[in-house]
């Protein structure tokens, strides 16, 4: 038996999806949910194999909440229409369907996930939330704590510093870690308010007080919350076209 | 165009004619030559200068461009000038009827002055001409650039009433692929809503102005659909005091419409209250469309939405910029819109 959650907005969009797993007797659909905070929850209480995963859903949208998820179950996203989305499943061969859901394609894509060997796709979906073009920059960064979702407004952060595979949020709450690379926050938060300073730290332009000369090539920034973070050459120039100095 | 053209014919001859007339008085009277020879003076003259208008309106015509329009044709009538004051005096100095020295030296002795004559004239027609021929040039540059912009503006807002549609159609169509099933007589019902909700999509297409009633039809329409994909998470309030002969652009509500209800439903997982108020006063209808958010949560996205498009289509019809207003408190997000009456 196979373990399925469902999590879609929409109830009449689960309730399709449930009556064509009927014909499959070898899986078990567990649950149901109808938005990003409880689909977390779900999936770390019942350990499912597959998920039915909507991407535009209430509160945190699929994306976000995979990216919470430590090792994801396989997924297959059901959509509408949405380019975004679609171009990264194609990019990174990750299973969808789209709406309106037809049983061809339906039976399509369970057949599939069936006879491949491998039910393990965190590595594909990680690759994929990594290389999925957003449509418009991100306001906000959504964070594990305690087994708890957090989700920090951007105004909120003071700065990110990177370490190994993990980034660490700074801010005035309290600093969270979350497994994420800086690159990829770079690229998902607006570049007018965010600069990746360093290879190491990324701050919101607001929070910059002042800067000064520190080893030859290098600066310091001194933020508004009284850190000091390192400015490298790049970051400096980066930081220059910004604010027209 | 073409009676102007025509006009422009007469009035040359009409000219030349009275051009030839001056001639043969000054000739015969103020100098008191004889009468044959100033006829035909006269005439030589002036055949010669009709002749060289007409090829100088034919030059100018034929310049490709209006880049030194002016020094062209000025160059131009000088030339024309020089040939035609030559091919004057040649002609009258071979013909058979112009006897007498007296003439034939008083010809040389005023070639200067007949030149400058001949030139006053191919001056004022080649700047005449070319004048004529810039007006005409920037007129239709003029003319295609309206076209152009008048087009582009149509394209423009056909892709903005348009933007919107997709996504609801696609959910509308996978509801009613679930009802099937479990409710076959609720998804009839909902085919007949969408098609009622397409069809008067179709129909407005062309319309550019709809009255408030025919628009708030529509939008029930619309709202029966939500209805069905949302169940019972769904509320909606209208407040009406609009005034009956109220009009409106269609494709304005409905989108904020549907951000609203994305933006209440997509922040909460309870129901929502989406409260719609229509308010007439004075030479304005203002329709405030008020939805429930969660501050916290942020749009994962900013609060955009399809907003700009609003904006844009307003500035289009309107020329006006303060038609759309957004609003945020602690627990309610207000876009307001503005459509002035009478236009």
């Amino acid at each position: 038996m196979y373990k399925v959650i469902l999590i879609d907005d929409e109830p009449l969009a689960r309730q399709l999806v449930l009556s064509l797993l009927n014909n499959y007797p070898q899986f078990a659909v567990l649950g149901q949910c109808g938005d990003g905070f409880e689909g977390f929850k779900m999936i770390q209480e019942q350990k499912p194999d597959l998920i039915f995963l909507d991407v535009q859903m209430p509160r945190l949208n699929g994306f976000e909440m995979l990216e919470l998820i430590d090792n994801p179950p396989s997924v297959i996203f059901t959509t509408a229409f949405d380019e975004y989305a679609l171009k990264a499943f194609e990019a990174n061969a990750v299973d969808y369907l789209l709406k309106p859901i037809v049983k061809d394609r339906f039976d399509k894509a369970i057949n599939r996930w069936l006879s491949s060997s491998v039910k393990e796709s965190e590595s594909k979906i990680s690759a994929m939330i990594e290389s999925a073009p957003v449509e418009g920059y991100q306001h906000r960064i959504v964070v594990k704590d305690k087994g708890m979702i957090r989700i920090i407004p951007g105004s909120d952060i003071h700065y990110v510093e990177a370490s190994d595979d993990y980034i660490k949020i700074f801010t005035a709450g309290g600093s969270y870690l979350k497994k994420a690379t800086l690159s990829h926050l770079e690229q998902t938060l607006d570049p007018q308010q965010f600069v990746r300073v360093h290879r190491s730290f990324l701050i919101p332009v607001s929070q910059l007080s002042r800067i000064e000369p520190y080893e030859k090539e290098s600066h310091i920034a001194l933020l508004h919350c009284g850190a000091k973070v390192l400015v490298s050459k790049a970051g400096m120039s980066k930081l220059k076209g910004l604010l027209g100095w | 165009m073409r009676t102007i053209k025509k006009n422009i014919y007469w009035v040359s001859v009409v000219v030349l004619a009275i051009v030839l007339a001056i001639h043969v008085y000054i000739l015969y009277v103020v100098l008191g030559m004889g009468w044959k020879l100033a006829v035909t003076d006269a005439v030589v003259n002036s055949a010669i200068l009709g002749l060289g208008i007409w090829g100088l309106y034919l030059i100018i015509n034929a310049y490709p461009t209006t880049a030194a329009m002016y020094l062209y044709s000025l160059a131009a009538a000088l030339v024309v000038s020089g040939l035609s004051v030559y091919l004057v005096c040649a002609v009258l100095d071979w013909w058979p009827g112009t006897t007498g020295n007296d003439y034939l030296l008083w010809l040389k002795k005023y070639m200067a002055l007949r030149f400058l004559y001949i030139l006053i004239f191919n001056c004022w027609v080649s700047t005449n001409t070319a004048l004529r021929k810039i007006l005409n040039v920037s007129e239709s540059r003029f003319q295609q650039h309206a076209d152009a912009s008048a087009l582009l503006k149509e394209a423009e807002l056909f892709k903005l009433r348009q933007q919107l549609q997709p996504h609801f159609l696609y959910n509308s169509l996978n509801s009613i692929n679930a009802l099937i099933n479990i409710e076959p007589e609720r998804a009839q019902d909902m085919v007949g809503k969408l098609s009622d909700f397409l069809r008067s999509s179709v129909k407005r297409e062309s319309e550019n102005l709809l009255k408030i009633a025919d628009e708030l039809e529509y939008l029930q329409s619309y709202l029966d659909i939500e209805s069905i994909r949302f169940g019972d998470r769904l509320r909606i309030v209208f407040e009406n005091d609009y005034d009956e002969k109220a009009m409106i652009p269609p494709f304005l509500i409905q989108p904020i419409l549907e951000n609203a209800i994305k933006f209440g439903l997509y922040g909460t997982t309870g129901s929502v209250l989406i409260e719609i108020s229509l308010k007439s006063s004075g030479q304005i209808l203002t329709i405030a469309i008020k939805n429930p958010y969660d501050k916290d949560m942020r749009s994962s996205t900013g609060t955009g939405f399809g907003l700009n498009g609003i904006r844009r289509r307003l500035w289009l019809i309107y020329g006006r910029n303060d038609l759309l207003e957004v609003n945020k408190d602690e627990q309610f997000f207000t876009t307001t819109l503005k459509i002035p009456q009478n236009v």
